[in-house]
């Protein structure tokens, strides 16, 4: 700031409250008790906002369902639900509670025009024990603008109430468990349902239904409710574009709760990034006016490098990026980052850009700029300097630099590259509040002291512990896998190791060939297994498609957290081959073939939405050899994980963020070693197809 | 104060909960966002302490700020928000051909072309560039132009408004610039498309902008521009 007056400028200065948070949001179709899109208790024909992601949490009477829901896409959306039913002794002796885990899918199959209404199909709790199964069709039709109808037919649960016979046969009882219910589905008799929902203004609702779900389990089999009507009404409050909460009388019984947090991964909760400006491009004076400038004479003088690294790495050092290495030659400049804040990769490229504009001589007019990770060069970003001048104030300036670029294969190091020898070795650690969840209201809190150690690029020492201080989980039960137990004994894990080495790794990161990248990792590599891991990656920078290949050598370790290796006996060569395919628009897909933990033979699919701020949302499924019997409950092992980056709540430049593996049961079948920094991750980032989507960030 | 000393408590008792180390690849964000709360828990403290105590110190007029600025010598830009209540002095922090970039003291920056808004970097919703006409263009009252926004929309994924312009001259006015008046020709320029209309005014000295509203972004909206010292 240039101006001298400072107490003008203290009183007067212009606060980053400038950034105002984005406009409320127009909800397509509002959650029910279910986290579901619907009424109440019934689901609609609606769907929500693309990409919405929302954690619910409803009550009925004794029973509590906290339901985390993603719309995958503009039709499909996917439900995981933890569902508690309170005195569940009342009538038969046995558990005081009962706990179940569902998974939903609806699909959108027609959208709402100006005659047709929109149509969903849903099938609820596909997969699991079938306490809470049912299959319908809903469709809504919006009035005016305050006023939606919805009309709908259920199976299986929303079809116990007010049947009108069993139009594609009858429903056979759920076997074997864990599976997809597909013979079940749309089985038995159908009910239809119906409802409506008012507008009262921007923040109230009015809902009332029809239910056709009769709560046999719950009334009849359990005593734990009172069914005495099917109708249902109540009033929901919006606060904001972010929560919402409702309260309804539920069959002329029962009292109805339920709280909504309703978020976009796609906007900002601050509406954009924040974080200071970059600094301005530096011209080069012209050639014409001062041809002297650049001569290029100054890469014979012997201190030129170290003062240009320097320079470089003081500048840069404010957006949180690291100078590994400084190469050159009178025309050309080649720097190896590494970017330990900023949350988008085109935006260190452009901060690192403005910086070489400073620093470097007049004659240098290509800028390379390879984004290091684990010491390896994940790509090359080769920029002409006089692009960048030309462009810095024109409109639509990052189509315009993006078609200018190239991204290549990062290649070797120079030989005649400047390290820093600050960067290596160099000893980092951490001490830092964890909170550990195994379903959204159990887990535990504690402490985790990680340290690493940079003994040279690509070769990293590191290693953390875990102390809880507080949990609430239930004390560990006793595994009754029938299979080797290298994952049903997590609970052990968790309560007799405590404080636990959770890892102790020395890890090698290579670059071996063009577009091939290598990782060895040896040591603990995870809370309940040891060993070996090694993983080669084909990928292209420019390329949808990539291919891995791993192979482990892992011994199971002591429940205790310890070194040792005397509680199982068990060790195993697991192995797999992998195709990773980006689909656009943020879709990834991934398939591994190959053996398993337990030694169990088979496949995993796994499809990701990702989003260029680091949100995530995911959905796996694994198939092996073992049979639905013996992997438990489950079938198969299957689950949803997501990771909701800091950056997106906050608005600040961070990478860290939350994330959280969800299974509906967990067996011993299709399980795979955890082994930190795999190679695909942590490459994608700086490959086309991490870079592209919020290139624009480039000028940010 | 009992207060003042609750909220140095607290922060020190969370900044232990968030860690510690020597791993500054970055800030922390949960620091900041507490070293945020604390600072405003402090500044509360203070506005009520002086509201309580003695009379702060009276603001000074614009003419005593006008002085203060022009014996520093340097150009300074008026940047005030109306609808965010905020207000500062901008100085250039770089002028490169006919674009000038200001800068506020905490890093946001407004990057004008002959003082027509083209970017802004550092507000969330940020500006990212823009199609702008020229001071010429705007004096040209009647003919229709195009003009583009470039935004970082949904997801950071580049975004574009486009609108059709024209502009009418409303007439000559005497405008006040911080306690100094000027003769300016004010301008107006309405851009429409399908789903929205955008208004901006310009007040022209001469060839060069005096006083102006100009639209940012959605989030944003519209940002007065006074500039002060030449």
């Amino acid at each position: 700031m240039q101006l001298s007056s400072r107490s003008l400028l203290a009183s007067l200065a212009l606060g980053t409250a400038l950034s105002s948070a984005p406009a409320l949001a127009e909800m397509s179709g509002s959650l029910n008790l279910n986290g579901a899109t619907g009424l109440i208790d019934m689901p609609s024909g609606d769907a929500q906002d693309d990409a919405t992601f929302s954690f619910s949490m409803g009550v009925v009477g004794p029973i509590t369902r906290t339901t985390l829901s993603f719309q995958a896409s503009e039709r499909l959306s996917a439900s995981f639900r933890f569902q508690t039913w309170r005195d569940w002794d009342t009538v038969i002796p046995g558990d005081e509670k009962e706990t179940d885990r569902s998974i939903d899918l609806r699909y959108q199959v027609l959208k709402e025009g100006r005659i047709a209404p929109a149509v969903t199909i849903g099938l609820q709790d596909f997969t699991g024990k079938g306490q809470f199964s049912s299959e319908y069709v809903a469709a809504t039709k919006t009035f005016g603008d305050k006023l939606k109808v919805t009309a709908g037919l259920g199976w299986g649960r929303l079809g116990s109430y007010g049947g009108i016979g069993t139009p594609f046969g009858d429903r056979e009882p759920v076997d074997p468990l864990g599976t997809p219910n597909a013979d079940q589905w749309f089985q038995g008799e159908a009910a239809p349902f119906a409802g409506v929902e008012y507008k009262i203004n921007d923040n109230w609702t009015f809902k009332g239904e029809y239910s056709s779900d009769a709560y046999l389990l719950e009334d009849d089999t359990r005593g734990l409710i009172e069914r005495d009507s099917p109708f249902n009404f109540g009033f929901e409050y919006q606060r904001g574009p972010n929560t919402r909460f409702g309260i309804y009388s539920l069959y002329g019984s029962e009292v109805g709760l339920a709280m909504h947090v309703i978020l976009d991964p796609k906007s900002r909760v601050t509406g954009g990034v924040v974080g200071a400006a970059p600094v301005s491009v530096k011209a080069r004076p012209a050639r014409a006016a001062d041809p002297e400038a650049y001569d290029g004479g100054w890469v014979t003088q012997a201190d030129a490098g170290p003062i240009l690294r320097e320079n470089l790495a003081k500048r840069l050092a404010a957006d949180g990026i690291a100078v590994e290495n400084l190469a050159y030659t009178a025309t050309t400049v080649q720097v190896r980052i590494r970017n330990g804040r900023i949350d988008a990769g085109s935006q260190a490229i452009g901060r690192t850009a403005r910086a070489l504009s400073h620093v470097m001589p007049a004659s240098v007019e290509v800028f390379e700029i390879v984004p290091v990770v684990n010491g390896i060069g994940a790509s090359k970003i080769t920029i002409r300097r006089s692009d960048l001048e030309a462009l810095e104030y024109t409109a639509d300036n990052a189509s315009l630099l993006r078609d200018r670029i190239t991204v290549t294969d990062a290649g070797p190091t120079p030989a005649y590259s400047l390290g820093d020898e600050d960067l290596y070795p160099k000893f980092r650690w951490s001490l830092k509040p964890v909170l550990r969840l195994s379903e959204p209201m159990e887990g535990d809190v504690g402490l985790r002291l990680a340290a690493t150690y940079d003994i040279a690029p690509g070769l990293v020492l590191s290693g953390s512990i875990y102390k809880q201080l507080a949990s609430n989980r239930d004390a560990a039960g006793v595994s009754t896998s029938t299979l080797p137990h290298v994952r049903t004994d997590g609970s052990r894990y968790t309560e007799f190791g405590d404080p636990a080495l959770e890892r102790l790794t020395f890890a090698w990161y290579a670059h071996p060939a063009e577009n091939v990248y290598s990782r060895v990792t040896v040591g603990y590599l995870e809370r309940m297994h040891a060993g070996v891991s090694g993983e080669v990656l084909w990928k292209p920078v420019d390329s949808q498609l990539a291919l891995g290949a791993e192979l482990n050598y892992t011994k199971q370790r002591d429940t205790d957290g310890g070194l040792g290796f005397d509680e199982y006996d068990y060790d195993i060569v697991t192995g797999y081959v992998s195709a990773y395919y980006d689909f656009g628009n943020g879709y990834l897909g991934q398939l591994d073939v190959g053996r398993y933990l337990a030694g169990d033979v088979g496949a995993t699919i796994s499809l990701d939405r990702v989003f260029a701020n680091g949100w995530r949302v995911g959905a796996f499924a694994t198939v092996t050899d073992v049979s639905a019997g013996d992997f438990g409950d489950g079938g198969f092992d299957k689950g949803i994980r997501f990771t909701i980056p800091f950056n997106w709540a906050l608005g600040t430049e961070t990478r860290r963020g939350f994330g959280m593996t969800l299974r509906p049961e967990s067996g011993d079948g299709g399980a795979r070693v955890e082994v930190n920094d795999r190679l695909y991750e942590s490459l994608r980032e700086y490959h086309t197809d991490g870079l592209d989507p919020d290139w624009g960030r480039v000028w940010r | 104060m009992r207060l003042s000393g609750r909220v140095a408590t607290a922060a020190a008792v969370l900044a232990l909960l968030v860690g510690c180390g020597n791993d500054k690849s970055g800030p922390n964000p949960m620091v900041s966002a507490i070293g945020a709360m604390a600072k405003q828990g402090v500044a509360k403290v203070k506005a009520k302490k002086a509201e309580g105590g003695q009379p702060a110190t009276k603001a000074a007029t614009p003419a005593e700020l006008r002085g203060q600025l022009e014996a520093a010598g340097k150009p300074v830009l008026l940047v005030s928000s109306k609808t965010l209540g905020q207000t500062g002095f901008l100085g250039i922090s770089d002028a490169k051909g006919d674009v000038v970039t200001w800068r506020t003291p905490d890093g946001a920056t407004f990057s004008q072309r002959n003082g027509v808004l083209i970017q802004t970097r550092g507000l969330g919703a940020d500006l990212m560039s823009a199609q702008a006409p020229s001071v010429g263009q705007l004096m040209q009252p009647g003919t229709s132009y195009q003009r583009i926004y470039y935004f970082l929309g949904d997801d950071d994924q580049g975004t574009r408004r486009t609108y059709d312009c024209k502009t009418t001259i409303v007439g000559k006015e005497s405008i006040d610039v911080l306690g100094r008046s000027f003769g300016a020709t004010h301008v107006t320029e309405l851009c429409e498309r399908p789903l929205g209309k955008v208004t901006n005014d310009y007040w022209i000295e001469g060839s060069s902008i005096r006083q102006s509203r100009q639209w940012v972004s959605g989030a944003i909206g519209y940002i007065d521009f006074q500039r002060v010292i030449d």
